[in-house]
């Protein structure tokens, strides 16, 4: 509506009070299903909420920062563990992202038969529901009966246990991630170089560019902003994104390809029989969000992403 | 003039041959799990005995068996599965769509006193893994008795999709001009009633979708209904999924697993693809031209 920055408060409370009205239901949700458990989970934190010891489910106590001590003195090696994990994870998934989804797309964006076939049928993965895909994944990376090791045996490469190495399973992980994500990541580098003119291309090959010299100086400044906010999105999403890790190697073997997010639920309510660790899962996921908190704060600062988004 | 000319044009086939080899793999690539998912639920083979053979099939090793066992006999019963999937994922996204419409109409068309604060809050709250606030969930609502009831998860489900869904219609909204809402007061409309006679009509795309994945989430949520689902008679597509696809039985009768797999991804495979240009261009918030 009417710009009305200039107005004072009380002006702005007069001609526009309807809004809080519409934003009852929503605000009710964000401090009691929101901001209240947040609080609530960076409190259980702070107690020995099934910790062994006092701290029982029915009959825990306030400890202050206690296991942050912990988390960072004698469980130093766990949490570091976890941390280069879950940036290695997301850091390499968004690399792998990146480079074969600008890769196809800079493929797919010449004039060549069948474009619209290749798309679309490059397509399919992203279409269908990530947790149905990854279950099929988990089986297909089996040892003795997965589909992968029996395609590699008809070439003859002898059977490999892919989820019982750390490299192989960090392998197996990052080959899933890549084919949930790569779809989509193509077509939108796609669509954005589609929407480059085309006489900028015109004129630079007048003017003797090469097809790399095009794709480095109009190409790549052109999808700068793009790649920049779905590199961001993308990072954020597979920081958290628990299924492949949950379902494919449980985080193992060991801890080896463990992050926050598949820990943290795991130490909740991982193993039947095992009694919980709230507290410690509770402070896994403070230590998650701070560090996502604090990476787009950063990425925001850092270029000018506030302008698409925070209006 | 001639050799540098031939030259070129055999460049020029080559980069074409190098371009479709490319395209060849990464569709191999894409198709190959869903490939292995069909042919494997049309298959009698167990999956003990699988060898690189299953993918060629011969026709008389093709039965329909496995989506027969797969809708049929299994506890719970499928009917009940898919009761149970279509309550929690239609509340949540009739609800999150409903809240979300308001909220983005809110935020965009209103210039109230804390409407600034109020979307960095959103944006910062909705950084917190969605999976990790099932912990503070499960003591929250353990208290208040929702545990295994269906408002326990309807609540939970429809709570995610206003966040998310709200940012997604607040973008849509920002990018239809004030000028219409104008001219409809000019008209004589308060604001609520061109809220409802005029913008909400042109959100009827962005509602949709939010409405999608508003609904997709909570039908293929295993977490969130791992823990706050205990009793047989609410299991959910999703939940049986995982039981028979990790359980010995799943692992010797794949095809049903596969048969079932299919079974639930369909309707939302069609959805994507038919809308996929759209769900994209929601989904990059705007960001992406074209």
């Amino acid at each position: 509506m009417a710009d009305l920055r200039d107005h004072s408060v009380g002006f702005r409370f007069r001609r526009e009070w309807p809004a809080y009205i519409y934003l009852i239901p929503t605000v009710v949700v964000l401090l009691f299903l929101n901001a209240y458990p947040i609080a609530y989970t960076i409190y259980i934190s702070m107690t020995d909420f099934g910790t062994g010891g006092r701290g029982s489910l029915l009959n825990y106590h306030y400890i202050g920062l206690t296991n942050y001590y912990t988390a960072f003195h004698s469980g130093l090696p766990t949490t570091l563990t976890l941390l280069e994990n879950s940036l290695f994870w997301a850091g390499g998934s968004v690399v792998l992202f990146l480079a074969v989804g600008l890769g196809l797309a800079t493929v797919l964006n010449q004039e060549i038969r069948g474009r619209a076939v290749y798309r679309t049928l490059i397509l399919l993965p992203w279409a269908m529901p990530a947790f149905i895909t990854i279950l099929v994944w988990s089986n297909m990376w089996q040892y003795d009966y997965g589909i992968i090791n029996e395609v590699l045996a008809t070439v003859g490469i002898k059977p490999v246990a892919w989820l019982v190495h750390a490299d192989t399973a960090w392998t197996a992980l990052f080959v899933t991630n890549l084919w949930l994500s790569f779809p989509f990541y193509t077509v939108v580098f796609l669509a954005t170089m589609q929407a480059i003119p085309k006489d900028l291309y015109e004129a630079a090959s007048i003017d003797g560019a090469g097809s790399f010299s095009r794709f480095r100086r109009i190409t790549l400044p052109y999808l700068a902003p793009t790649i920049i906010f779905v590199g961001l999105m993308g990072f954020l999403f597979t920081f958290n994104n628990f299924y492949p890790i949950y379902l494919i190697t449980s985080g193992g073997p060991g801890i080896s390809t463990q992050i926050f997010i598949t820990e943290s639920y795991n130490k909740a309510f991982g193993s039947v029989g095992a009694s919980p660790q709230l507290s410690t899962a509770a402070l896994y996921s403070v230590l998650d969000f701070v560090i996502i908190v604090a990476i787009t704060v950063v990425v925001i600062w850092r270029t000018d992403l506030t302008r698409n988004w925070l209006k | 003039m001639m050799p540098r000319r031939r030259a070129r044009k055999w460049l020029r086939l080559g980069r074409r041959i190098a371009s479709h080899a490319v395209l060849i793999v990464a569709v191999v690539f894409a198709l190959f799990p869903v490939y292995f998912i069909v042919i494997t639920s049309f298959s009698k083979i167990p999956i003990a005995a699988i060898t690189a053979q299953v993918l060629v099939p011969k026709v008389s090793q093709l039965t329909l068996g496995s989506y027969q066992q797969a809708l049929s006999g299994q506890y719970p019963a499928f009917t009940s599965l898919l009761e149970n999937s279509l309550i929690f994922a239609g509340s949540a996204a009739a609800i999150g769509m409903g809240l979300a419409a308001f909220t983005g109409f809110a935020l965009s068309k209103f210039n109230f006193p804390g409407r600034r604060s109020l979307v960095y809050f959103i944006l910062i709250i909705s950084l917190f893994p969605s999976f990790l606030l099932i912990i503070p969930y499960y003591f929250m609502f353990a208290k208040l008795g929702l545990i295994d009831t269906y408002p326990g998860l309807i609540i939970p489900y429809s709570a995610g999709a206003v966040v998310f869904a709200g940012i997604l219609v607040k973008n849509y909204m920002d990018s239809i001009p004030d000028d219409i809402e104008e001219a409809a007061l000019m008209d004589g409309l308060s604001r609520t009633g061109a809220f409802f006679r005029v913008l909400l009509p042109l959100c009827y795309p962005v509602l949709g979708l939010a409405a999608f994945l508003a609904f997709v989430g909570p039908y293929t949520d295993y977490a969130l209904a791992h823990v706050f689902i205990t009793s047989s008679a609410k299991e959910t597509l999703a939940l049986n999924l995982y039981n028979i696809a990790t359980t010995d039985t799943g692992a010797s009768n794949y095809g049903v697993v596969t048969a079932f797999a299919i079974v639930m991804s369909l309707p939302i495979v069609v959805f994507y693809m038919a809308f996929q240009r759209y769900i994209i261009g929601g989904l990059t918030l705007g960001a992406v031209r074209g």
